[in-house]
């Protein structure tokens, strides 16, 4: 269990990040400029998530693109796919139940 | 539909389904806030809801146990709204992990012929998530892991 990647996505900036990565890579700036957060702030995250192997980055001239890695999020989704696989699975029996006695 | 559909959204640990069931909201609203949790919180060979008590209201609270892939757990929430049969909503935590409570909440629909009941399960989060892990509290972790997992043992 990557440690890692659970404390990197626990933060709402950082899935917000993530999410805005979703949509292509993006300089620091072009980041900054979508969050009130500084642009320190920003910075501090986005090397949490660089760590986390949630983000690459690549120099490109003078500044550094950021560009989205899910690789590390297939672990997470394992762990929500049992919940998902236990509701599933709850909700047919509940349905099989009650329709039974009708 | 005649199955539930379940969807996970991973960036926001959230787990919705949704399913059809030819009976009346209140006749599902009851299912969900009595001892027949027992009854649907089941899959044979994986998990088995043995018992459930809950004080059904705002406040109250509730707690499952059963065994699951041959070892015991135990859940347990507070229902934070209850409003038959419209809609009810409860947080949900495994016993023992100072893991912070997710939140199920269950909307009930009536539809022609019957009620569509749409689940939503938010707020679940990987125990590493949080400092202050210790091994006995991965060990209970991996025991709920076992239980929800739909693998056959």
């Amino acid at each position: 269990m990557s440690e890692r990647t659970y404390r990197a996505i626990a933060d709402p900036t950082r899935r917000a990040i993530l999410d805005r990565l979703r949509q292509g890579p993006a300089n620091a700036n072009a980041l900054a400029g979508n969050f009130v957060t500084s642009r320190p702030a920003i910075s501090k995250h986005l090397r949490i998530l660089r760590e986390s192997g949630l983000v690459i980055d690549k120099p490109s001239g003078r500044e550094r693109i950021y560009h989205l890695n899910a690789a590390p999020l297939g672990e997470v989704f394992g762990w929500l796919g049992d919940y998902r696989t236990f509701w599933q699975s709850s909700l047919d029996q509940l349905k099989r139940n009650l329709e039974e006695e009708t | 539909m005649s199955t539930a559909r379940a969807i996970a959204d991973v960036t926001d640990g959230v787990i919705v389904a949704t399913i059809d069931i030819r009976v009346p909201p209140e006749r599902v609203f009851r299912a969900l806030t009595s001892e027949e949790i027992i009854q649907w919180w089941v899959r044979p060979g994986v998990f088995d809801t043995r018992e459930w008590v809950g004080d059904v209201r705002v406040g109250g609270r509730w707690r499952a146990s059963g065994i699951g892939n041959g070892k015991p757990y135990t859940l347990e929430g507070e229902f934070t709204e209850v409003d038959p049969p419209r809609k009810l909503v409860h947080t949900w935590s495994p016993v023992g992990p100072a893991l912070p409570p997710s939140i199920v909440t269950y909307t009930l629909e009536q539809i022609e012929g019957g009620t569509r009941l749409t689940l939503r399960h938010s707020g679940i989060v990987a125990p590493a998530m949080f400092e202050n892990t210790s091994v006995g509290w991965e060990v209970s972790l991996e025991t709920l892991v076992e239980l929800l997992s739909a693998e056959a043992a």
